[in-house]
């Protein structure tokens, strides 16, 4: 496993999960997470969002994807499809056992793959409505989860 | 029906678990010998070679530099890899097909191995569980712990539970029923230790809808094939497995914004295209090897290739109808779930065993054509298997 070492203030923490695997197709958006900012990829033509990140398919596109921008989206959206992991399969998830990965049908269309906080997990229902809660695992990264919608 | 142009004449096969020192390159080469020489033919026959690699899952794996062909002394003009996940068997003929048809080649040894358990057991020993995989550029989910196929593969099942309220028990049933063909395998990893469905029920959920029985095995092996052509496969000293047909299809084609790809396959063109070639119908089809990393796999295909209508997948196999004895044969050598996990190559190599009358105590009587489907590729993060190849084989 590998451990990333990372400073909190004075503190020492250790992050013991696999952190995101980033390419320049999705650095954008992940720079985003890390300002609590939640972007799509967004047609500037025809108002269409993406993820992850595409040519539009309702009309002809632009040399390079230059019709289209990352955009900030609602963050808000309703489960989809969930799951429980009742096992591991990396020790850094051992303290989460329970935890729930999910598809969320973001209000702009595209499913989102992430995990559903906030909720005991057997709780959970499809069309449940549920926004995104950042969670700064290390100084340099931020997971886009997503919890229950407050009522 | 097209005239069947190609055909199987080997068939080699390398069983886990490897003993110490094994590893996949080498029975990769040894499961090459083997097929060469139930071909009824020499190294020196063998044109080209091609790879059949399980890629673009949760990871790439790494590529050797030195490969079986080297270590079997093939004296090959070609040889390179070729593979979508769990669809290797009809992406290999296909590829083959065209060497073959401009006469590049003669005989394309087609060959595909894993060394999973193994590896399997040296990652347990660092607190992992499950089959690890290398990273793959780019890859979304591994921070939010979706770190195996289960982790998303399992979206299919809880969708179908959603929309037709599918059980784990109806799940369940697919399970048992493979376990029952397995222990009639001598070679499946389960034989001998059969199952029911309260033990299906009782085993522990690994990702929730998933106990632990509706999910393959991780296996060491290898399977090796030799295609040639109708011309040359008079010849064989074994039945010719002729190729009748050959289709794939994309669930791509319905990307999230459909929304309609979460419970069912990308059957319907691979259908048209292998069913047209071959001019079958499915009530034509004796044995059914369908590529079944998870029950649900198994259920969507049923659905989807028309053994029931869609939705009802559950009842049907509840019903049974897919074990030993039932009028849709399917998986017969115990399956992913049950025998052992190369690939489509377990669908593969057992359909070309059951065409030859080779399958011992669970050969399928008269067996004249068999359905093998591939299965695999994650084209639409997060983690959708996308690609199906239908390939029909006939005796
Ligand atoms: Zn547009």
């Amino acid at each position: 496993m590998s451990a990333t070492e990372v400073a909190k203030g004075n503190v020492m923490t250790t992050y013991a999960k696999p952190l995101p695997n980033v390419d320049d197709d999705s650095r954008p958006q992940w720079e985003g997470f890390k300002q609590h900012k939640f972007l799509l990829f967004r047609c500037t033509k025809c108002g269409a969002w993406y993820w992850p990140k595409a040519f539009c398919r309702n009309h002809e596109n632009a040399p390079m994807f230059a019709d289209l921008e990352w955009t900030e989206a609602s963050g808000k959206g309703k489960i989809f499809a969930f799951n429980i992991h009742h096992m591991a399969f990396h020790p850094g998830f051992q303290p989460d056992i329970p935890y729930v990965y999910a598809l969320v049908e973001l209000d702009e269309g595209p499913l989102f793959g992430t995990n559903i906080v906030g909720i005991d997990p057997h709780q959970i229902t499809v069309g449940m409505p549920v926004e995104v809660a950042y969670d700064d695992i290390t100084p340099e990264w931020t997971l886009p989860k997503f919890k229950p919608v407050a009522k | 029906m097209v005239k069947p142009k190609y055909a199987i004449v080997g068939l080699g096969m390398v069983y886990g678990p490897y003993a110490e020192g094994v590893t996949a390159r080498g029975a990769e080469a040894e499961a090459g010998r083997l097929a060469i020489a139930d071909a009824g033919l020499k190294r020196e026959d063998v044109d080209g070679a091609l790879q059949l690699r399980r890629t673009a899952g949760g990871g790439e794996r790494p590529a050797w530099a030195d490969a079986f062909p080297r270590m079997l002394g093939l004296p090959f003009k070609f040889f390179f890899t070729v593979g979508r996940g769990g669809a290797l068997a009809g992406l290999g003929i296909a590829t083959a097909m065209g060497f073959l048809d401009l006469g590049i080649a003669k005989y394309v040894l087609i060959v595909g191995g894993v060394e999973d358990f193994k590896n399997s057991r040296r990652t347990k020993a660092q607190g992992q569980r499950g089959m690890v995989h290398s990273e793959k550029a780019g890859y979304w989910g591994k921070p939010f712990g979706d770190l195996r196929a289960p982790s998303h593969h399992s979206f299919l099942a809880a969708r179908h539970m959603y929309e037709y309220g599918t059980t784990s028990r109806q799940l369940g049933a697919i399970a048992v029923q493979e376990r029952a063909w397995a222990c009639k395998n001598p070679k499946a990893k389960m034989y001998g230790r059969p199952m029911t469905i309260e033990d299906h029920q009782n085993s522990p959920f690994v990702v929730e809808p998933y106990h632990l029985f509706d999910i393959c095995l991780v296996s060491d092996g290898a399977v090796a094939f030799v295609l040639t052509t109708a011309d040359r496969a008079k010849d064989s000293p074994k039945k010719p497995v002729w190729v009748r047909g050959l289709g794939s299809g994309e669930v791509a084609d319905e990307l999230w914004w459909e929304k309609k790809n979460y419970t069912h396959m990308a059957v319907k063109t691979a259908k048209e295209q292998a069913f047209g070639q071959a001019g079958i119908e499915l009530k034509d089809v004796d044995v059914a090897e369908l590529y079944d990393c998870f029950t649900a796999e198994v259920l969507f295909q049923l659905e989807d290739y028309g053994w029931c209508k869609k939705g009802e997948g559950g009842p049907f196999v509840a019903e049974g109808h897919i074990g030993p004895g039932g009028d849709v044969p399917v998986n017969t050598s115990g399956g992913l779930l049950s025998a052992y996990h190369y690939g489509d190559l377990t669908c593969l190599s057992e359909a070309v065993m059951q065409l030859r009358g080779e399958a011992g105590e669970r050969q399928v009587k008269g067996a004249e054509i068999a359905l093998v489907t591939g299965h695999g590729g994650e084209l639409i993060s997060p983690g959708m298997c996308s690609i199906h190849t239908s390939l029909v084989l006939g005796a």
